[in-house]
C-alpha cells in the first residue's frame, strides 16, 4: 500500500509519551470517565421495586466487558501487525475450555484457585495455544497467514465436534462458578458479582494491551506491519515479531474466553467456530482497526445489534452485514477514523459549519434506512417469521405481509430517500472538501 | 474392487464439480488479487434461481438462464463494489467479499426459507444409466460429468484460441504489465470476475440437486473450495484441475474407508486401549475426520509449498 | 578484525536462465567510500541484494568483516553490522519522524522483542534519538507521520534509520535519486558526516555526487566488473566511456 497522505490515520499515539508528562488524571480522564460509566452502567437498569438488577442488562454488559478483551486481542494482530486471522476463535474457545476444566477441578477440591484468578487460567490455555499454532502460522504473512488460519479454525472447530474428552462433543463442558474459593468472599452467585469481577478483568487487560504497544514489540509488530523488509534492516525477524504477537494476542483472548465460561457455565463448540472469528473481525473493523480504541467501540455496537436487536428481528446479521460493506466501502477506517477524519476541521474551529450540512444528509438518509429496514422486516417476515408463527407488528398495530400496501410504502420510502440522500450527500462532500482545503491551507492538516 | 471403482466414479464426479467452483476462484484471485468470499454464494444462487426458473419453465432453460443471472450479479458487484473498494487494498477487498457473502446468505433466507428447497434431478436424467458391480451409477452424474468437460474444454479454448484469453492469461500472472501495455484492464476484470461468477452459478445449478439446497451450502461449499485454490496454486488453472480432482477423490474415498489409525497400528502389533494417551484421537474412524482432511492438506501445503502445487506467482 | 569489510568472490547470479551477475570479484577495505556505478540494467541494485541478502547467490561467496554471509537471512546481515538503504525509499510511513529513527535504535541498545518496556520512558533511547534527529535536521518534523515528509526528507530520514544502529557497513542505493541541485548538496554533506569512519558502498548515477564523495569507483556492465579504481583513473577510462557513451563518440 502507497503512503498516500488521505489513507493515513491522522492520530500520532506515542509521540505524546516524550512531552513533559501532564497530571496523571488530566492526561487520562477519558480512561476514568469510561470505568466510572462501567461501575454505574448497571444501576440504570436496577428494578427499583424487586430491589435486583435486570439480569438480561448484567449479562450482556459482561458479553460487551469479555467481548472488548476478544476483539483487541484480535486487533493486536490484525490492526498492529497486519495479520488477517480467520480462526482467532480458537484461542478464546481453547482458553475457555481450560478455565472449565479448571473450574470442575476446583470444585472437586482437586485444586485450589481462587475465582477470581482462574480467567488467568484461560489466559495460559490460549498462551500455549497461541504458540502451538502460531509457531505454525507465522511462518508465512499476509494472505497465506489468513488461509492457514482459515484452516487451524476449521479444524479446531470440526476436533470440538468430536472428541468428547477435552471438549466434551457437541453438548460441550458444563461447569460451575460456584467454587467457594475466592480471594474476596464473594460467591459469584449473583450476575452483578459476575459483572464487576469481568468489569476489573477488562480494565486490566485493556491497560495491558494498550501499554503494550508502547513497548518494543509493540512498535515494531506496526513497523513490520507497514515494511517488514525496512523492519529487517534494522534487525527485527518479521517472524518472530509475527510470532511474539501471536502468542500475547492467544494470551488475551484466552482471558476472554475464560471469563466467558465463567458467566456462561458452559463452553461448546461454537466458542471456536468460524461465527465467532468472524465477530471479531466484524467488530473491530467496523470500529475502526488503525488506533487502538476502535475494536471496543465496535464490540459495544455488535454486541448490541446481536443482542438488542435480534430479540426484535431475524435479519440482525444482515443489518450487520449491510452496516459492514457500506463500512468497507466508504469508512474503512471504521467509525474511529470518521471520527478522526473530523480533527483538521475541529482544529480551525469550524467544525460548527457541518452541522446544517449534516442534518440535511440525516433525513433522507434516516427515510432510506427506515425504508430499508421495513423491507428486509417485511420479507423476513414472510418467509421466516410465518414459519415461525410470528407476525410484523408495528407499535401494537398488525401489519398484513401479504398485502401490497405495506410493501409499496417501503419501497418508496427507499428510493425516493436513495435519491434525495445521493444529492444531499454530493453536497455534504462539496462542503466537506472545501472544509477540508481551508484547513490545509491553514497548515491544520498536511 | 467395487468399492474403488464406484468411490472413483463419485470422486471424479464430486472433484469436477469442486472445479467447475474453483476454477473461477482461480481466475479472479490470480488476476485480481480478490479472494472472493461470495463465489460460494453465487454457487448457492445458481441453485436457488434454477429450483425458481424450473418451477416455471422447466430445467433446460433453468440450465442456462441461472448462470446468466448470476454473471449479472457478478458484473454488478465488480463495477459498482469491488471497483471502488480495490483502492483501499487488498484486505478491504477480501472483506467486502466477506460481508457480502453474509449478506447473500440472510437473502437468500429470507426470500427461499430457512428450510432446505426440493430441488430435484430433472425427470429426464432421473435413472440409473449404467451398473458398476451391482452399484447404480446415476445418469445423472454421467450429465455432471458431461458439463464439466465440456465447461473445461470450452475454458481452455477459450483462453488459449481467443485474443481476450491471452489477455487473460498474461493477467494471470502478471496483472500490472498488461495493464502497463495498454490493455483496457477494468473492462477484463469485470469480464472474469462476470464469468468466474456464472461459472459458480452453473456449478450450482447442477450440483444444487445433487446435494441438498439449502442456505447454508454457501459457508459449507465456501472453505472446500479455497483449499482447492490454494492448494493448486496461484496463476495456474492445472494445478487447480488437479487439487481438484485430488480432493474431490480423498473426500469420497474418506468416506467409504471406515478403519482408523488404531486399526492401522494393529497392524504392527500395537493395541490401543481406552487408556492409551490419545486413545480418542486414535480410534476415530477416517470417514469422520474426512471433513478435516482438506484443511489440514491446506496448512501442510502452506507451511511447506506455500506457491502451491504449481502455483506461478506468490499470493 | 579483517582488514577487508566486504570481500565478493566469482559472485554470479541467475534469474532462471537470465544471468544477471556473471562472475564478481571484489574486495571494499574497510573505511573505503565505494561507488558502484554502471548503465542500466547493469545489477547494480542485484548485487546490493545479493550483499544485504534479499535473494541468494547462483554461485560464488560474500563474506563481511571476514564471515561469509551468504545464505543468511537479511536480518541476521544486518546484527552482523551491515545496514542498507533502498532504490525507493523505505520507511515507516505510518510511525512519527521520532519513531522512525528510534526503531532504527531498539535492536542495537539490546530491546529486542521486548513487550513489558515501556518505550516512553527509556531516557537514554529517546535522548539519542533526538540528537540523531537534530543531525538529520528533521528536529522540526519531529511529530510528523513519516509519510508525509517531501522526498528529498523522506530520503534523508532513510539515511538516517540506517546508520542509527551503528553499523560499519553501509550500503546506499542511490541516496540522491531524484532530488534537486541544492537537496542533493545538503544529501551529500550529510552522507559524508554520518559515515565518517564507517565502510560506504553506494549506488549513484550523479557523477558530481560520486566524484565529490568516492575514493574507489567500480564500474558494472553487463554483470560484470570492467573497470576498479580511483576517480580520476575512471574517467579517463577508454573500457569505461565506451560502455557509456558507445564506441563512436569514445
Amino acid at each position: 500500500m502507497s503512503a498516500d497522505a488521505d489513507s493515513l490515520p491522522r492520530v500520532t499515539p506515542a509521540a505524546a509519551d516524550m512531552v513533559t508528562p501532564r497530571p496523571f488524571l488530566r492526561e487520562h480522564w477519558p480512561w476514568f470517565v469510561a470505568i466510572l460509566i462501567a461501575i454505574v452502567m448497571p444501576w440504570f437498569f436496577f428494578n427499583w421495586s424487586t430491589g435486583r438488577h435486570s439480569g438480561f442488562v448484567l449479562t450482556m454488559l459482561s458479553e460487551i466487558g469479555l467481548m472488548t478483551i476478544f476483539a483487541l486481542s484480535f486487533n493486536m494482530q490484525m490492526g498492529h501487525t497486519g495479520l488477517l486471522s480467520f480462526g482467532h476463535a480458537i484461542l478464546f474457545g481453547l482458553g475457555g475450555y481450560c478455565t472449565a476444566h479448571a473450574l470442575n477441578a476446583i470444585k472437586d477440591g482437586g485444586v485450589w484457585l481462587p475465582t477470581e484468578l482462574v480467567p488467568l487460567v484461560g489466559g495460559v490455555g490460549g498462551l500455549f495455544f497461541g504458540i502451538l499454532f502460531g509457531y505454525l502460522a507465522t511462518k508465512q504473512r499476509a494472505t497465506a497467514f489468513a488461509m492457514i488460519t482459515m484452516g487451524m479454525g476449521e479444524l479446531v472447530a470440526a476436533a470440538a465436534l468430536m472428541f468428547m474428552g477435552f471438549f466434551g462433543g457437541e453438548g460441550g463442558v458444563s461447569t460451575n462458578r460456584v467454587t467457594g474459593v475466592s480471594l474476596l468472599g464473594a460467591s459469584y452467585s449473583s450476575s452483578w458479582q459476575v459483572y464487576y469481577l469481568i468489569v476489573v478483568w477488562t480494565v486490566i487487560c485493556v491497560v495491558a494491551m494498550r501499554l503494550q504497544t508502547m513497548t518494543p514489540l509493540g512498535r515494531m509488530a506496526n513497523a513490520c506491519r507497514d515494511n517488514f523488509e525496512r523492519a529487517q534492516f534494522v534487525g527485527y525477524d518479521p517472524r518472530m515479531v509475527r510470532f511474539y504477537q501471536f502468542v500475547l494476542s492467544g494470551f488475551f483472548a484466552g482471558i476472554a474466553g475464560g471469563l466467558y465460561a465463567i458467566l456462561y457455565e458452559i463452553v461448546t463448540f461454537d466458542t471456536v467456530a468460524a461465527p465467532k472469528s468472524a465477530t471479531a473481525l466484524l467488530a473491530t473493523y467496523i470500529g475502526g482497526a488503525g488506533g487502538f480504541f476502535g475494536p471496543i467501540l465496535g464490540t459495544i455496537l455488535v454486541v448490541l445489534l446481536q443482542s438488542g436487536v435480534s430479540l426484535l428481528s431475524n435479519a440482525w446479521l444482515l443489518y450487520v452485514g449491510v452496516l459492514f460493506i457500506i463500512m468497507v466501502m466508504f469508512a474503512p477506517g471504521g467509525i474511529v477514523g470518521l471520527i478522526a477524519a473530523h480533527a483538521p476541521i475541529a482544529r480551525i474551529g469550524r467544525l460548527r459549519e457541518l452541522v446544517v450540512p449534516y442534518i440535511r444528509v440525516l433525513i433522507p438518509g434516516l427515510m432510506a434506512v427506515l425504508g430499508f429496514i421495513a423491507l428486509v422486516e417485511l420479507a423476513s417476515f414472510t418467509t421466516i417469521g410465518a414459519s415461525q408463527g410470528k407476525k410484523l407488528a408495528l407499535g401494537g398495530m398488525a401489519i398484513d405481509t401479504a398485502t401490497a400496501m405495506p410493501w409499496i410504502v417501503a419501497a418508496a420510502a427507499l428510493i425516493l430517500g436513495g435519491f434525495w440522500l445521493r444529492r444531499e450527500a454530493a453536497a455534504f462532500r462539496r462542503r466537506w472538501d472545501a472544509l477540508i482545503d481551508e484547513a490545509k491551507a491553514q497548515g491544520a492538516a498536511a | 474392487m467395487e468399492v474403488f471403482l464406484v468411490s472413483l466414479l463419485n470422486g471424479l464426479v464430486y472433484g469436477m464439480l469442486l472445479f467447475m467452483l474453483a476454477s473461477g476462484l482461480t481466475l479472479i484471485f490470480s488476476m485480481m488479487g480478490v479472494l472472493n468470499f461470495a463465489h460460494a454464494s453465487a454457487y448457492m444462487l445458481g441453485a436457488y434461481f434454477a429450483f425458481t426458473i424450473s418451477l416455471y419453465v422447466g430445467f433446460w432453460p433453468a440450465l442456462i438462464l441461472a448462470p446468466l443471472v448470476c454473471g449479472l450479479i457478478g458484473a454488478a458487484i465488480e463495477m459498482y463494489g469491488l471497483r471502488r473498494v480495490h483502492k483501499n487494498g487488498h484486505i478491504a477487498e477480501l472483506l467486502f467479499t466477506f460481508g457480502l457473502a453474509l449478506v447473500i446468505e440472510k437473502c437468500v433466507q429470507m426470500t427461499w426459507g430457512l428450510v432446505a428447497v426440493p430441488y430435484r434431478v430433472p425427470a429426464g436424467l432421473d435413472f440409473p444409466l449404467f451398473s458398476v458391480y451391482g452399484t447404480n451409477f446415476h445418469a445423472y452424474r454421467a450429465f455432471m460429468l458431461l458439463i464439466s468437460a465440456l465447461m473445461f474444454v470450452s475454458i481452455w479454448l477459450a483462453l488459449t484460441r481467443t485474443r481476450v484469453g491471452l489477455i487473460i492469461q498474461a493477467s494471470l500472472t502478471h496483472p500490472e504489465m498488461v495493464g502497463a501495455l495498454g490493455h483496457n484492464v477494468p473492462r477484463v476484470f469485470t469480464l472474469v470476475f462476470a464469468g468466474g461468477t456464472a461459472l459458480a452459478g452453473l456449478a450450482g445449478v447442477i450440483g444444487g440437486n445433487y446435494q441438498v439446497t439449502e442456505p447454508s451450502m454457501a459457508f459449507a461449499m465456501g472453505p472446500i473450495v479455497f483449499v482447492v485454490v490454494v492448494f493448486g496454486g496461484l496463476g495456474s488453472l492445472t494445478g487447480c484441475f488437479i487439487a481438484s480432482l485430488l480432493m474431490g477423490l480423498i473426500q469420497t474415498f474418506a468416506i467409504v474407508l471406515d478403519y482408523s489409525l488404531a486399526d492401522l497400528l494393529k497392524q504392527f502389533g500395537i493395541t490401543i486401549t481406552s487408556s492409551t494417551p490419545f486413545a480418542e484421537v486414535l480410534n476415530v474412524p477416517i470417514p469422520r475426520i474426512g471433513a478435516l482432511l482438506p484443511y489440514i492438506l491446506l496448512v501442510l501445503i502452506l507451511l511447506v509449498k506455500p506457491r502451491g502445487l504449481m502455483g506461478t506467482r506468490d499470493t | 578484525m579483517s582488514d577487508v569489510a566486504i570481500s565478493l568472490t566469482s559472485v554470479r547470479k541467475s534469474f532462471g536462465a537470465t544471468e544477471i551477475i556473471r562472475g564478481v570479484d571484489l574486495d571494499i577495505p574497510r573505511g573505503q567510500r565505494h561507488a558502484i556505478i554502471g548503465p542500466n540494467g547493469a545489477g547494480k541494485t542485484t548485487l546490493f541484494n545479493l550483499i544485504s541478502g534479499r535473494f541468494p547467490v547462483t554461485s560464488g561467496s560474500i563474506a563481511l568483516n571476514g564471515t561469509p554471509i551468504d545464505g543468511l537471512a537479511p536480518h541476521e546481515i544486518n546484527r552482523r553490522g551491515l545496514s542498507r538503504s533502498f532504490q525507493i525509499t523505505s520507511i515507516f510511513p505510518r510511525m512519527t519522524v521520532f519513531e522512525n529513527i528510534r526503531c532504527g535504535l531498539l535492536w542495537a541498545r539490546g530491546y529486542k522483542y521486548s513487550f513489558w518496556r515501556l518505550l516512553g520512558r527509556q531516557k537514554s533511547l529517546n535522548a539519542e534519538s533526538e540528537r540523531l534527529l537534530e543531525r538529520l535536521n528533521l528536529g522540526a518534523r519531529r511529530n510528523l507521520p513519516a509519510g508525509l515528509l517531501s522526498y528529498a526528507e523522506q530520503r534523508a530520514l532513510e539515511v538516517g534509520i540506517t546508520i542509527a544502529g551503528g553499523a560499519d557497513v553501509v550500503l546506499l542505493d542511490e541516496p540522491t535519486a531524484g532530488m534537486s541541485h541544492s537537496e542533493t548538496d545538503y544529501a551529500v554533506s550529510l552522507i559524508r558526516s554520518v559515515t565518517e569512519g564507517k565502510t560506504l558502498l553506494m549506488v549513484e548515477h550523479d557523477m558530481s555526487v560520486i566524484f565529490g564523495l568516492a575514493d574507489v569507483i567500480t564500474v558494472l556492465v553487463y554483470g560484470e566488473v570492467i573497470a576498479s579504481d580511483v576517480p580520476s583513473k575512471i574517467r579517463a577510462n577508454k573500457a569505461v566511456q565506451e560502455a557509456y557513451l558507445g564506441t563512436e563518440a569514445a
